[in-house]
Parts: C-alpha cells; sequence; structure tokens
C-alpha cells in the first residue's frame, strides 16, 4: 500500500471514518438507556425512528460543507458569521470534541476495570490508550482511517459472531407486544435513540478532507446507516434475549447478555472477553476521532502548527476523562454530551445554514 | 539531533507498554469455586468450634453459604492413587448477614483467594426462601463482576448443602448437576433452566415462577419437580410435583420429550413416548372475564405395552389406546392446574405472559394483583394425540 502525503481520503474511508466515530461504547448501554425511557419491548421502533431522524441531520451538515469545497467548520464558519462570532462557535464545537474523547476513553478504562483488570489503576488504563492515540492523530486524517479501515472488519465480525452465537437465548416473546402501549412510549425513548448518534459532527470537518467532495452525501449517509443499522440489531437481540426486566437493571446489558451463556466446545467458551477485547479497539477508534477533530480545530481556529496542539491537549483530555467520580457522573456526562450534540446541531449547524443561504440570496439579489 | 531525541523519548515510553498485565493472578494461586449452596443461617459444625474460642464477629446469621472449590493442584497433576483417596473438591460454609461477607471471611480460613468466574451452580434452599425473599437473597450474586450471569440456580428441599456432596470419587457434584440438565433431551420433568439473568428480569416483574428442585437421598441427587417462588413476597410457597412440572413444561411449550404411562385394569401398562410436544395458550377477554384455552398437542409412539392376556390376542387399537392416554392427559394436566390455581394460587405457567402479549391494555389493569386473577380465571383443554407407530411391532 502506498503513502499518501497529501490529506485526503477515499469514499470508503470516509464511511469508515464515520462510523468508528459514532460506533463506540454507545453499543454496550444503549439498550438500557432507551428501555429504562420507555418501559416496553419496543425499543427498535425508536432506533428505527430515531435514524429516520439522523439522516436529514446528516444531509443538512453535508450540504452546509459542500458549498465551502476543501474548507472545515473551523475555516468556513467566520466567513459566514464573522470572525468573533464563529470563534466562539468553534471554541464550543472544540470543547464538545474534548469532553467526547474524554467520555470514550473513561468508558473504555471502566468497562476494563470492572470486568477484566480488577486491580488496576484508572490512570495505567487512560494513559496508553492516550499515548497511542496521540501517535496515532499526529499522523494526520490520512493515517487515522487507515488504521480505521483495519479495525473495523474486525470489530463488527466480532460483534456479529457474539450476537449471532446469542441468539440461542432469543425468545420472540421478549419483543411482544409490539406497541403494547401504544405510540407514546416510543417518543420518551426517541430522546435516547438520537443521542446513541452524538459525535456524527465529525461530518462538518471530514468532508473537507474527501478526494471526491461530490460523494460526500452518500458517504455520509452511508457512514451513518452502518451504526444505526448495528443499533437496530443490538436492540433487537438483546432485548430479545434478555427481556425488558433484565434490560432496565443491567449496567452493560450487551455484555450481560453475552455473559448469560457459555458455548461449550467452542474454541472459546465465553464470547464477553474477545468481545471485549475487541470492543477496546473500537473505543480507541472513537477517542481518536474526537482527539484529532479538537486538535485540526484549534490549530485551524488559531493558525498553529497542528503537532504540538496535540501534545499539548494530551493533558487536557487526560482531566476530561478523569473528572468524573463514579459511574453515575460518567452516564451523567454521557447524558449531557448527547443534550450537547442535539443544542450543537440546533444552535450551530442550523443557523449557518441558514444565514449562509440567506446571504447568496441577498448576493444574488444585489449582485 | 531532534529524531535522535524523539526516538530516545518514544522508546522509554515504549517501555510503559511492556509492563503489560497489571492485574495478573496465577490461577494455580486462586481457589475457584464451581458451586454455591445457600441454607439458614446456622453456626457451620466447624465455626462453633471457632466460636468457642471466642473466634468471631457481630453477626445474626442470617445466612449460611458453602462454597464448592474445585482445587486445581489436585487435579491431573497428582497420582492417580493420591485422587482414589481425596475428593477432588473441597466444600466450605461459613454463615452470617451478606453473602460477601461470608465470602470474605473465607479468606481468613483458607490460604487463596476464593473467585467466582467459573461459578456454574447456585443451590437455594427452600427453608432460607421460607424465611428470606429471594430477591435478597440473590442480590449480591446478581451484582458480582465475578460471577456470570450464565449460572444455574436450582432450589432445594431439605439442605442445599448436601447437594454439593457426592459419594463418586472423581466427580465434582457442581459439575453433575450442570450435567444432569443435559437430560431435558429425554424428559421434560426437567425445566428449562433458570439463569442469572433470567432470575434478575423474574425478581425485577414481581411475577411468581418456578425453580428447578432438588432432592437429595444417600449422597445422590435428583431433579424433582419445581419450588414456586410467589412473585409478590418473593418467597417459597411450596413445590410441585413431578408430573406437574412434566404438565406446566408442556403448557410453557418448552418441553420436547418425556412418557406418558397409563394404568389400566390391575396389570396392564401402556406407556406413550413423547416425540413432539406443543401448545398453544389463547387468552380470551370477556368483559371483566378473563379465560384461557391451552391447546396441547403431541406426536409420539406406543412403546411399551404390559398385558394380562397373551400377547397374540392384544392387538392394540388405535383409538381406543388414544382415548386412555388422552384420559391420562386430561387428568395429569387438570390436576395440576388446579393446584396452582386453589393451593398455591400463582400462575407460574406463563399465562400471564399469554396474556401481556395478546391484550395489553387488560394486562396493565391486572397485573398487580395477576395471581389472585388468575386464580379466578377458567382454563379449558384440548387435547391432539397422534401415534404415529407401535415401535417395532406392527399393530392395526
Amino acid at each position: 500500500m502506498f503513502t499518501r502525503t497529501d490529506d485526503k481520503i477515499t469514499t470508503s474511508q470516509a464511511v469508515v471514518f464515520l462510523t468508528n466515530t459514532v460506533l463506540g461504547a454507545g453499543i454496550l448501554t444503549m439498550p438500557r438507556s432507551i428501555t429504562k425511557a420507555m418501559q416496553t419491548p419496543d425499543a427498535w421502533i425508536a432506533i428505527l425512528l430515531g435514524g429516520l431522524l439522523i439522516m436529514p441531520v446528516i444531509l443538512i451538515m453535508v450540504k452546509l460543507c459542500q458549498q465551502f469545497p476543501g474548507q472545515t467548520i473551523f475555516q468556513f464558519s467566520g466567513r459566514i458569521i464573522g470572525h468573533i462570532p464563529a470563534k466562539l462557535v468553534c471554541l464550543l464545537l472544540i470543547f464538545y470534541f474534548l469532553v467526547i474523547g474524554g467520555f470514550e476513553i473513561r468508558v473504555l478504562a471502566e468497562v476494563t476495570l470492572f470486568f477484566l483488570l480488577e486491580s488496576t489503576p484508572m490512570w495505567a488504563i487512560v494513559l496508553p490508550f492516550i499515548w497511542a492515540g496521540t501517535y496515532l492523530v499526529s499522523g494526520g486524517i490520512n493515517a487515522i482511517a487507515r488504521v480505521y479501515q483495519v479495525v473495523f472488519p474486525i470489530t463488527i465480525f466480532v460483534l456479529l459472531l457474539s450476537y449471532g452465537v446469542s441468539l440461542r437465548l432469543f425468545d420472540i416473546n421478549h419483543l411482544r407486544p409490539v406497541l403494547g402501549e401504544g405510540f407514546l412510549p416510543i417518543f420518551a425513548g426517541l430522546k435516547s435513540s438520537i443521542l446513541i448518534y452524538a459525535g456524527c459532527e465529525v461530518v462538518l470537518t471530514i468532508v473537507a478532507f474527501m478526494q471526491h467532495p461530490g460523494q460526500a452525501v452518500k458517504a455520509m449517509l452511508g457512514g451513518i446507516a452502518i451504526p444505526f443499522g448495528l443499533y437496530l440489531l443490538t436492540a433487537i437481540v438483546v432485548i430479545g434475549g434478555l427481556s425488558i426486566d433484565t434490560v432496565i437493571t443491567s449496567t452493560w446489558p450487551t455484555l450481560d447478555l453475552i455473559r448469560s451463556f457459555e458455548v461449550t466446545g467452542f474454541f472459546v467458551e465465553r464470547l464477553e472477553f474477545p468481545l471485549m477485547v475487541i470492543w477496546l479497539m473500537q473505543m480507541f477508534c472513537n477517542f481518536c476521532s474526537f482527539f484529532y477533530q479538537a486538535s485540526l480545530g484549534i490549530s485551524q481556529l488559531f493558525k498553529l502548527s497542528i503537532q504540538p496542539v496535540i501534545f499539548a491537549l494530551v493533558p487536557v483530555i487526560f482531566l476530561s476523562a478523569m473528572a468524573a467520580k463514579s459511574i453515575q457522573d460518567i452516564f451523567a456526562v454521557g447524558d449531557a454530551i448527547g443534550m450537547m450534540s442535539i443544542g450543537l446541531f440546533l444552535l450551530v449547524t442550523v443557523p449557518l445554514l441558514l444565514i449562509w443561504l440567506l446571504r447568496k440570496k441577498g448576493d444574488q439579489i444585489h449582485g | 539531533m531532534a529524531r535522535c531525541i524523539r526516538m530516545l523519548l518514544l522508546s522509554c515510553l515504549m517501555t510503559l507498554l511492556l509492563t503489560s498485565c497489571w492485574s495478573s493472578q496465577e490461577i494455580e494461586n486462586l481457589a475457584l469455586y464451581s458451586g454455591l449452596a445457600l441454607d439458614v443461617g446456622e453456626p457451620a459444625p466447624i465455626e462453633k468450634e471457632f466460636e468457642a474460642k471466642g473466634a468471631t464477629y457481630p453477626k445474626q446469621n442470617k445466612v449460611m453459604a458453602t462454597v464448592q472449590i474445585v482445587p486445581v493442584k489436585t487435579i491431573g497433576t497428582n497420582s492417580q492413587k493420591q485422587q482414589d483417596q481425596k475428593k477432588p473438591y473441597i466444600n466450605i460454609s461459613g454463615s452470617g448477614d451478606s453473602i460477601l461477607e461470608i465470602f470474605r471471611q473465607f479468606s481468613i480460613r483458607l490460604d487463596q483467594p476464593i473467585i467466582g468466574h467459573h461459578l456454574k451452580v447456585i443451590v437455594v434452599s427452600a427453608e432460607l426462601l421460607k424465611q428470606q425473599p429471594i430477591g435478597n437473597v440473590m442480590d449480591f450474586l446478581l451484582r458480582d463482576n465475578d460471577i456470570r450471569p450464565s449460572t444455574m440456580v436450582f432450589v432445594s428441599q431439605g439442605s442445599a448443602k448436601a447437594t454439593m456432596e457426592s459419594n463418586i470419587a472423581s466427580e465434582v457434584p457442581s459439575f453433575h448437576i450442570m450435567g444432569m440438565l443435559r437430560n431435558r433431551s429425554r424428559t421434560s420433568k426437567v425445566l428449562k433452566p433458570v439463569t442469572l439473568s433470567r432470575l434478575d428480569s423474574l425478581i425485577y416483574s414481581e411475577r411468581s415462577f418456578m425453580l428447578q428442585n432438588l432432592v437429595t437421598g444417600g449422597e445422590e441427587v435428583e431433579l424433582s419437580g419445581a419450588g414456586i417462588i410467589k412473585g409478590s413476597s418473593g418467597k417459597w410457597i411450596g413445590t410441585l410435583n413431578q408430573t406437574d412440572t412434566q404438565c406446566l413444561a408442556w403448557i410453557r411449550n418448552e418441553g420436547t420429550a418425556g412418557t406418558i404411562k397409563v394404568n389400566e385394569g390391575n396389570n396392564n401398562v401402556i406407556t406413550y413416548e413423547l416425540e413432539d410436544m406443543k401448545s398453544k395458550v389463547t387468552p380470551k377477554v370477556d368483559g371483566d372475564d378473563i379465560s384461557f384455552h391451552v391447546e396441547l398437542s403431541t406426536e409420539g409412539r406406543i412403546i411399551e405395552v404390559w398385558n394380562d392376556q397373551a400377547p397374540s390376542s392384544s392387538h392394540l387399537n388405535e383409538e381406543e389406546v388414544s382415548q386412555l392416554i388422552k384420559k391420562q392427559l386430561k387428568d395429569m394436566t387438570e390436576e395440576s392446574i388446579r393446584k396452582l390455581q386453589k393451593k398455591y394460587q400463582t400462575d407460574v405457567a406463563g399465562f400471564g405472559n399469554r396474556l401481556a402479549i395478546k391484550y395489553p391494555s387488560v394486562w396493565r389493569k391486572v397485573k398487580d394483583r395477576w395471581d389472585e386473577v388468575f386464580s379466578d380465571s377458567e382454563v379449558t383443554f384440548s387435547y391432539e394425540l397422534q401415534i404415529t407407530d407401535f415401535g417395532s411391532f406392527i399393530e392395526d
């Protein structure tokens, strides 16, 4: 494979980039968060609806970016709303990326501590991952995208394998009655089913790096469709396998599903360990995405070289990961991230696009 | 130069990655337990001796926990002679008020830390479940991160500790119990195993349920019938016998095989082997009246016939035999349902689930007092029986 020196990614790399950014810790907790809000086994319907809602969101982001070929939001927002407001908006976005980056790495450490390495100190898990991430991120978007291309098929294979074997617990009656309580619970679950796409804001920058920006719509919709499909599958398999009563009380329902059976005679009897170890890579990818976005934002916003920025952000990410005191705090941060994600979309993306369209129209009339 | 320094720094950092297994523990130094028995709290004999010498701590003895440790040391490494003398497991009991505290108490009695990654079987005595709700007893086991949710849960008539004993050398009783579950392919008297993850949902939803019952005799264990746990109190209220268990497994559509035997006259026996058993439960709602219709259907063969008359003149009439078996089946199932509705007043046969699926709005109204509502519901049966063959004999 040849090494590219320009910072461009192919269409398929862009798809995987978005998938690996969105798909991460959410899959481990999502069945619980949605079911808890709904109290019915209809989580999959909420996810279907959530997916339908997220598609236009992605579309709007892509359309906005396509107005400024080759430029990221950190570069073009100034041209829309002026330099000072743009700086504020971008700082908000950077702050968001730092929080979510820290969150991903913290969840990674939390799962590892609880199930794999009980007496290892938190920092000893967090730090190596941050360092490895630093190394990867300093290689630029091309290096990141190529790592994602390697990781993606492995993680998805192990995930699907685990789900496949877990079908022995699957009972369709756990998913019934469908819409037994009507449509109302669906709306209660809708919030949680949109929050799982938090992080899709990376669309605002990766479109600029695409070799063929014309294919951006296809690529980004494809990139969000993969997590969407896997979320749907997860909800069906986990709730069908465990029933909603178990899912509601379980901290990590997806892992508990895999822990609920033993495959005697298979080359590994317990699939949760391979799944967890492999899924760490996926969460690492998430983290790298956000780390990269944050460093890119700062470097473009303040016209700094990206390498020192990356190193300067290491302690910030570390603090952001270690700030939460308990698992309750972490889930609270997770919820806050989801709300921020919605807020950013409503306060940043939509206004930016509207203002740009208005100005363009104005230019046409006056021009 | 700068590049040189950077490489040097990087290689220093790399050493951090080499530490690898921070929390590694050698398996030889761990006491893996494969079985856990929970009994009514009273000091175990050894503990009494300890306590007589003042070796005790403040406790009320609510529960006695017995763990079955499978020492890695003895398996495979020792010579044949030693294995013959020594049982391949160690049972250690302690009593106290919290299961974790009892486990930690084992740490001052054993030379190795006990570890629950390989727990397979949990047996709780019915006596304990009479005193304590199952939610309390199982709470730690459901929360712990070592114990897998795939662990099977049983209830024992009599001492649970006794189920963890075996007189067969080189056999670990907890593995033995696990193995017995595989016989579900031969009989439907063995219930679909309740794992910790299923138990979690059963406890959380506060519905009544059955746990496979274990009976011991002469250091042998039998899977016999089912213990009923009342959902509202979480306590054990009684045992269903083997026939009831078979019927309920059938109604719940969880059975795969079994036999129906008809005693006819003084010495005539006809045995029907179930090759296929299905059930379809249809709830009916009429105003406030809830009733259920159960269609049981089966295919099977007549596999054993004892007859007073000479074999040559003992031709079986398919229609007659089928009526005999149906009648036997009717007696069995009606008796089981009568027991559930009148004696125990609980629904452990899954009728509530069917209602919840078919009529969610009705279910919402009655679910908090479902056991009582069920006891007053009418349950009707219809049977469909298909005799496929008479073994390798030809009858007409």
